[in-house]
């Protein structure tokens, strides 16, 4: 074979991938019930929730049952999803981080305490408006780099808010630390993550 | 809460671990459809994603994964015959050597168009060269044949085309030296050649373009000089080639 022609080949699997990459389609078969376009939904972004939900939850046999629910849930709301403006893998992920969190909650009895409508704040409306550049590698690697300079407690109250969905006074409980130092651990840690990510979200 | 302190809380309020009051306070707001608010919730709510997605270890989901959740829909999964697990592997396998190859061909061609921008510029030299060298009225001097140190190599002259010098084994230079070649014609004073440098294996190939007189010069000559060059030698030569039929 030729370079030429190898080139040609690693050209178009490109494209094919590029145009992949566009939700635009994958919703509008989604609304109009194609089941198998639920196939493409879970190749495409099955990995990804799974990976959230099982840094959650550390237990693969529920990390798995929370899959399906999130999947389930994508393809019973997509009615709502205006693929227009939507981006669907961010919805994704909320969807998947919040079944896991639900479930944290519900295991270590916190529902009752603590449980907030995370219906509400996976809204698919919530996801509209996001430039290209945000979920790119190398603005994920300026993330990680950030989050490489987080202190110990910064990263560390991060972690609990993201993945185990503590509040900022169970936080402190937890840690048994002053609300207002961990508050100050906690919005000092967004501000810089914020600036790392700038103008991309708009 | 104003504007400004409502939104250092979005972030916490999006992923639902703002504490009761902040909690209520900020939705309470938001019901009033303040667009501020909604932009500053939607931004917070893509941030959100983008720190997880970025710190999150990857994790690869089990087959049976796939096949339940689509089995739960009536979709059948699909059906892996040993050609379709042999096409699979391949794709995989080419694929991969793809990627790699992918990247190493882009470093080579990168490398390539620099050394072809380079051939283009040396081939037009060496074309010259040739010309002089293959020409029936060129004379050549091999110079430093007899001599145990560097340098070594050929001069050639021709009375249309000019001087040819090629030489080798060149020692390297200060950055504020260079080599400049002489033409000497019979009892006169050395005239300047023109400057060159070698690479750094110690080649060098010079031409001194115009007609030159051969039956009046008696040497061509090299010397080691100042970066900008001199009007006449200021150091021994390090090459003499004595031309032919002087």
């Amino acid at each position: 074979m030729s370079n030429t022609f190898l080139v040609s080949v690693a050209v178009w699997i490109l494209s094919a991938v590029l145009h992949f990459r566009d939700d635009s389609e994958l919703v509008d078969r989604l609304k109009r019930r194609d089941p198998h376009a639920m196939t493409i939904l879970y190749d495409r972004y099955g990995r990804l929730t799974y990976s959230v939900i099982l840094r959650i939850v550390r237990n693969e046999g529920v990390a798995e049952d929370l899959v399906q629910e999130t999947f389930l849930r994508i393809w019973n709301r997509i009615p709502g999803f205006d693929q227009q403006k939507g981006a669907l893998g961010p919805w994704a992920l909320t969807v998947a981080r919040n079944r896991a969190i639900d479930y944290l909650r519900s295991v270590e009895g916190r529902a009752g305490e603590t449980a907030f409508e995370l219906d509400l704040l996976e809204h698919p409306t919530l996801f509209g408006n996001v430039q290209g550049g945000m979920l790119t590698l190398d603005r994920q690697k300026m993330l990680r780099d950030a989050v490489e300079r987080l202190s110990p407690n910064q990263r560390l109250v991060i972690e609990l808010a993201y993945y185990e969905g503590l509040s900022q006074t169970e936080m402190a409980a937890r840690l048994k630390q002053p609300l207002g130092t961990v508050k100050t651990w906690v919005r000092s840690a967004l501000k810089m993550l914020r600036q790392e990510l700038g103008e991309a979200v708009a | 809460m104003t504007h400004e302190e409502m939104s250092e809380l979005y972030e916490l309020y999006a992923l639902g671990v703002l504490d009761g009051e902040e909690r209520d306070e900020i939705g309470q707001h938001l019901s009033t459809g303040c667009e501020v608010c909604q932009t500053g919730l939607r931004r917070a709510a893509m941030q959100n994603v983008a720190i997880l997605a970025a710190l999150t270890p990857e994790a690869v989901p089990s087959g049976r994964v796939r096949v339940r959740l689509l089995a739960g829909m009536g979709i059948a999964g699909r059906t892996w015959t040993w050609l379709g697990w042999a096409a699979a592997a391949a794709c995989l396998v080419a694929a991969a050597w793809l990627g790699v190859r992918g990247s190493q061909m882009s470093d080579e061609l990168t490398a390539a168009r620099q050394q072809a921008a380079l051939t283009d510029h040396e081939l037009a030299r060496v074309r010259v060269v040739l010309d002089v060298l293959n020409a029936p009225d060129t004379r050549a001097v091999v110079f430093g044949q007899e001599k145990h140190e560097p340098p070594k190599g050929s001069v050639f002259v021709n009375p249309h085309s000019g001087v040819v010098l090629i030489a080798s084994r060149l020692p390297q230079l200060a950055a504020t030296q260079i080599y400049e070649m002489w033409v000497i014609p019979k009892g006169g004073a050395p005239k300047p050649a023109g400057l060159f440098r070698a690479t750094a294996a110690g080649t060098a190939i010079h031409r001194l373009e115009g007609p030159v007189d051969v039956e009046t010069t008696g040497a061509v000559a090299v010397t080691v000089e100042p970066e900008a060059g001199s009007s006449a030698p200021t150091s021994t030569p390090i090459i003499v080639a004595p031309v032919a039929g002087s």
